[in-house]
């Protein structure tokens, strides 16, 4: 029964594959959503027993909901929901093939976070990373996509490696895949498989060293990276960890290491959201930035924080994206420097700002809880990294201000705008996105966190909100301050833009030169096989033929010696004259040239009697083997 | 009933092999649809076997007859669990080739009855019980092949198919003078298989054991191949026919990493146990290697040979960790060999499918460039997408039949070599690599104006290739359908 929560998207893609070009789709297809997200309800409510599949004599896969598993198995299907009702609405053309692709990922994704074998939980983690190959090459016409998918796809790669490593000490060592038998492990092999733990989800969840194929995953369409950025892909990887950083504590440096992967992440990433001069970019430094709060958190020892972060930034960015897509699609390209939609959209310009605030960790929203949580938690385990994350909330205030302003700013007098405004297709599915934000507001009510198993009880005091209220309030003012200047697209110059568009010079750095590298490696290999490793191969054949022609000359004196030898010789010689002679022949026609006329005298006379002298050759084999035999006995 | 699966496509060629009235298209394709249906009896025979099977961990099903009984030689055929996969996996894709379109050059009647005997001859050797009976086998299966390159391959089809031919056959020579020292060591004399894993005659015979052992792998290197005794098998499989190619990656590399399990690991352990270590770097140069120089390949089919010895060294890290005396790690070593053994079904299904679909692809697009195509998912649905399964299949995803085998080994061999291990996976991400770049290039961007017309697959060819890919689905999401009987090979091998 707990497959229900993957089999049903995965039967509603099958279905809409067939129906969906049909007229009156649109119901049928809030029908498949309404049920997928049923199913995980009903898999939540109704169980928490395991599933096991037997997968041959040794493996198997286990499946069942854990707390956070839980949550995660809803909070799937709940963002998805609006966001492929938004593929539905803006890509008409392509939806046929958009919308199951969609439903397949939410199936991938859902199977993963039901995984509690480290072999069902790669299963999942490979499938919806092909999934992601699939979905950002969607636009395949175009020479850019297919490129872009298979960066993603083998970065992401890279990471995954480290699952499989992690996955075989555990078995090594325990004899089992289980999840919860990573807290029997003891030194070094839990060294390992924390090391494995941590490199897949740093790669899958955008993290630095990694976090530039997230440039690379703009590929795809819109609704798409809503997706991946918020509830699948990239989710990923945060999951794996706060599922798995508390069953690791025999390794001293598995928090610290993490921690320190997401505050340079979390610094990185909004420098690159604070530079860039595209929109989806702008949005994709700010995912990594936010997955590396959710790894700092992870580091403190509060992975359920990280979990809430997790939820609450699932929708505020699922939001900011759709609201992306309009304005692209408004503008007619993705460049901010051609937005500024407030008048024309002024309704997608609100749902936006809803999004924005919690972006910003303004308090009373829920990314303002989160924020706040998190510092707080950081700052249990060290001040330094407590303040750093403060501070990193100015860097984040000023990009959202940034992209509120040039994305839903009002623009010039005079520019288009909406003659009454109003609720269109495209804003109806943001509408829950946005509602969903507003509400997660609640964590800050008395109580509000007790769905979020042990994150709740958490207060913050009075001098510490009103210090982030600051931070953020100067770094929104500076966004302010700079658009009045009129260099609020470019803050530092072109300069700062490349630095952007370049992930920092992570893209030439790692991503090309690693490609180059490999490929020069490659192409370098190729050669020496061809030469050197083949050219071996020939050099003991002639060898062999001038040897053994040597011996034939001198057993068989008559002037054609080494080719009559079959008839007269011993059966031996002959047997190792003819195969000489063969490699010889075959050793001149791919030699250098220096004996073409030969070559081809000695090739056409193969040609012309190959089969029966390969017949003798092995009647030869035989008798042989035949007088060997006879000998021994 | 083994003995009439292997016999009955050899005798069938000699009739095929004398068809007359063929010369037309149409006496053409009805021999080749007898030939087909004839292929298919030792498949449905061996699902007999299958069902048949009781996996009690010995050969069964074995029948013999007595035929040189003064020199210990029987004809004798048995399955087991590490046979009887590989059997059944090599009359499937003998039915898929033969049934597969090819160009005749106007020689339909000898090309069938090829391919039939090589079906019989490659059947028997995975089922022959007798060591004798064994090199018979290995050896004409090399004349075969070597016909049908030379005769119905392209390009320089006579220089390939030479080097194919004598590369082998040279491999083949210290595999008859370790077989037959073997022979003479065993008391009483014998080929018999049961009877010399029984007598283990090499056991504690030191540097000749090392010798014969050498003989063996010299052997089985070749064929399989391992780096660096591979160079034979680019140009054969460039310049072979489709289903010709499909049957040398798909068939006649297992009979080396076959012979690895079913005669060193099986008949000289201990020497096997010695070499183990050396043997799997070997192994793990092989897949980074195989990977590397594949992600260099600009010829689709080049491209896909090189990833048969990348995916040959899975097989043979796999055969090394199961090898080794490992105390404590025999879960991890039932762990690789059953993935290891999976690893050579799989790998049949999957490349003989990838070197199929790549015949049909030269015949429509005339070269196997792949900078040359682009674009070809407009034009071609089915031959997209059994390409992109097929493709991921190799490239590991799970779902897939590579997957359940490649995790296996790579898990087991965590357990036994770490490092190798770590060193080895690097080759999942270089496969991933190349095989994506490949389906970029080719099928994906904008369609070049020269493909405006290419035809996508026809009934035949879509229905071969769909069986290959049906099946590579099957075994990778029900493993166990094929694990379970590998199995009852493996548990009780490694437990001694």
């Amino acid at each position: 029964m707990i497959l229900l929560a993957p089999l049903v998207p995965l039967l509603a893609a099958g279905a809409g594959w067939w129906l969906l070009p049909r007229r009156g789709s649109g119901w049928l297809l809030l029908v498949a959503l309404v049920l997928t997200m049923g199913a995980a309800g009903w898999v939540v409510a109704s169980s928490t027993r395991e599933l096991t599949i037997g997968w041959g004599p040794v493996l198997s896969l286990s499946l069942g909901a854990t707390a956070f598993g839980a949550t995660m198995l809803l909070l799937i299907p709940a963002i998805a929901a609006p966001i492929i009702g938004y593929a539905y609405v803006t890509e008409a053309a392509s939806r046929r093939s958009l919308v199951p692709l969609l439903l397949v990922f939410v199936a991938t994704m859902e199977l993963l976070v039901l995984s509690r074998d480290l072999l069902m939980l790669l299963v999942a983690w490979e499938l919806v990373g092909a999934m992601s190959w699939l979905l950002i090459g969607h636009r395949w016409r175009d020479p850019g996509p297919p490129s872009a998918a298979r960066i993603t796809f083998i970065t992401t790669r890279i990471g995954d490696l480290g699952l499989y490593a992690a996955a075989g000490v555990l078995f090594a060592a325990t004899g089992s895949f289980r999840i919860d038998a990573i807290m029997a492990l003891d030194r070094p092999a839990a060294d390992l498989v924390a090391a494995g733990l941590l490199l897949a989800a740093s790669a899958k969840s955008a993290q630095v060293p990694f976090a530039q194929w997230l440039f690379a995953a703009m590929a795809g369409p819109t609704p798409v990276s809503a997706l991946l950025h918020s509830a699948t892909l990239v989710a990923a990887g945060a999951y794996l960890l706060i599922v798995t950083s508390p069953l690791l504590g025999a390794v001293p440096w598995f928090l610290p290491a993490i921690a320190l992967v997401g505050l340079v992440t979390a610094f990185a990433g909004g420098v690159v959201a604070a530079l860039q001069s595209d929109a989806k970019p702008a949005l994709a430094g700010s995912t990594s930035a936010q997955y590396g709060l959710m790894f700092i958190a992870i580091g403190a020892g509060a992975p359920a924080i990280a979990g809430a972060q997790l939820v609450i930034h699932a929708v505020f960015k699922s939001l900011l994206f759709l609201g992306a897509g309009v304005a692209m699609h408004e503008s007619g390209s993705g460049r901010l420097a051609g937005m500024r939609l407030g008048r024309l959209r002024p309704v997608t310009a609100l749902l936006s700002a809803i999004g924005l605030l919690a972006l910003a960790a303004v308090p009373l929203t829920g990314g303002g809880w989160s924020k706040e949580a998190i510092v707080a938690a950081a700052d249990e385990r060290s001040v330094l990294v407590g303040t750093l994350v403060l501070a990193s909330g100015a860097l984040t205030a000023f990009y959202a201000m940034r992209l509120g302003l040039l994305m839903w700013g009002p623009g010039q007098r005079g520019t288009a705008r909406e003659e009454r405004p109003r609720l269109r297709a495209d804003d109806l599915t943001m509408l829950p996105l946005a509602a969903g934000t507003v509400a997660l507001s609640m964590l800050w009510l008395p109580g509000g966190a007790a769905w979020l198993a042990g994150a709740d009880g958490r207060g913050f005091d009075l001098f510490s909100l009103l210090l982030s209220m600051g931070v953020i309030a100067a770094g929104a003012l500076a966004a302010v301050a700079l658009d009045r200047r009129g260099t609020l697209l470019a803050p530092a110059g072109d300069r700062g833009a490349e630095l952007a568009r370049t992930w920092l010079g992570f893209i030439p750095l790692f991503q090309s030169a690693v490609a180059r590298e490999s490929m020069r490696l490659a192409d370098t290999l190729a050669r020496f096989d061809a030469r050197v490793v083949d050219a071996g191969v020939r050099l003991i054949w002639r060898l062999t033929r001038t040897l053994s022609r040597a011996i034939a000359y001198r057993d068989v004196v008559t002037v054609d010696g080494a080719v009559r030898a079959i008839g007269s010789g011993t059966l031996l010689t002959a047997d190792l004259s003819r195969i000489a002679d063969e490699r010889g022949v075959d050793g001149t026609v791919e030699g250098t040239g220096r004996a073409v006329g030969r070559a081809g005298l000695e090739s056409r006379r193969l040609q012309t009697g190959m089969s029966h002298e390969y017949l003798q050759l092995i009647a030869a084999g035989l008798a042989v083997a035949l007088f060997i035999l006879v000998i021994a006995r | 009933m083994l003995t009439i699966a292997i016999l009955l496509p050899i005798l069938a060629a000699i009739g095929v092999g004398l068809a007359r009235n063929v010369s037309t298209g149409d006496g053409e394709r009805r021999l080749q649809q007898v030939a087909t249906v004839v292929a298919a009896v030792p498949l449905i025979l061996l699902l007999v076997a299958w069902s048949r099977f009781g996996g009690s961990g010995g050969f069964e099903q074995v029948e013999t007859v007595p035929w040189i009984p003064t020199l210990g030689v029987a004809w004798k055929v048995g399955v087991d669990g590490l046979s009887l996969p590989l059997a059944t996996m090599t009359a499937l894709l003998f039915v898929v080739a033969i049934a597969y379109p090819v160009d005749f050059r106007g020689r339909a009647a000898a090309y069938l009855a090829l391919m039939l005997f090589l079906e019989g001859v490659s059947i028997g050797l995975f089922l022959a019980q007798d060591l004798f009976l064994f090199f018979v086998f290995w050896d004409v299966s090399l004349v075969a092949m070597y016909f049908l390159i030379g005769a119905w391959g392209h390009g320089d089809a006579a220089r390939s198919a030479l080097k194919f031919f004598v590369y082998t056959f040279a491999g083949s020579l210290p595999l008859l003078l370790a077989i037959l020292a073997l022979y003479l060591a065993s008391e009483p004399r014998t080929f018999d298989m049961a009877e010399l894993i029984r007598q283990q005659p090499l056991a504690g015979a030191g540097l000749y054991a090392m010798v014969v052992f050498l003989g063996f792998f010299l052997g089985f290197a070749i064929k399989t191949p391992m780096v660096p005794f591979h160079t034979w098998l680019p140009p054969a499989h460039v310049d072979a026919p489709g289903p010709a190619s499909a049957i040398l990656a798909g068939v006649l590399l297992k009979m080396g990493t076959y012979g690895f399990v079913r005669i060193l690991m099986s008949m000289m352990p201990d020497a096997f146990a010695d070499l183990a270590f050396p043997l799997a770097v070997l192994a793990v140069i092989s897949i980074v290697y195989g990977a590397l120089v594949a992600l260099a390949q600009t010829n689709l089919k080049r491209l896909i040979a090189y990833t048969s010895v990348n995916h040959m060294g899975y097989v043979i890290l796999g055969l090394a960790v199961a090898g080794v005396v490992a105390p404590g790690q025999e879960a991890a070593q039932r762990l690789a060999l059953d993935g290891a053994t999976l690893e050579m079904v799989a790998h049949g299904l999957i490349t003989g499918g990838l070197f199929l679909i790549s015949g049909s692809i030269l015949t429509r697009g005339g070269t196997y460039e792949i900078a040359e195509y682009g674009g070809l998912l407009d034009r071609t649905r089915g031959l997209t997408v059994g390409t992109a399964v097929l493709a991921f299949a190799s490239l590991g995803l799970p779902g897939l039949a590579g997957f359940v085998a490649e995790f296996q080994i790579f898990a087991g061999t965590l357990g036994v070599f770490p490092v190798l291990a770590m060193v080895a996976l690097i080759g999942i991400v270089v496969t991933a690599a190349l095989f994506l770049r490949m389906l970029g290039q080719m099928f994906l961007g904008p369609l070049p104006e020269r493909w405006r017309s290419l035809p996508d697959l026809g009934r035949v060819v879509l229905g071969a290739i769909g069986l290959l890919v049906a099946l590579v689905v099957l075994i990778g999401v029900a493993p166990a359908l094929v694990l379970d009987v590998i199995d009852s090979f493996v548990a009780p091998f490694v437990a001694g």
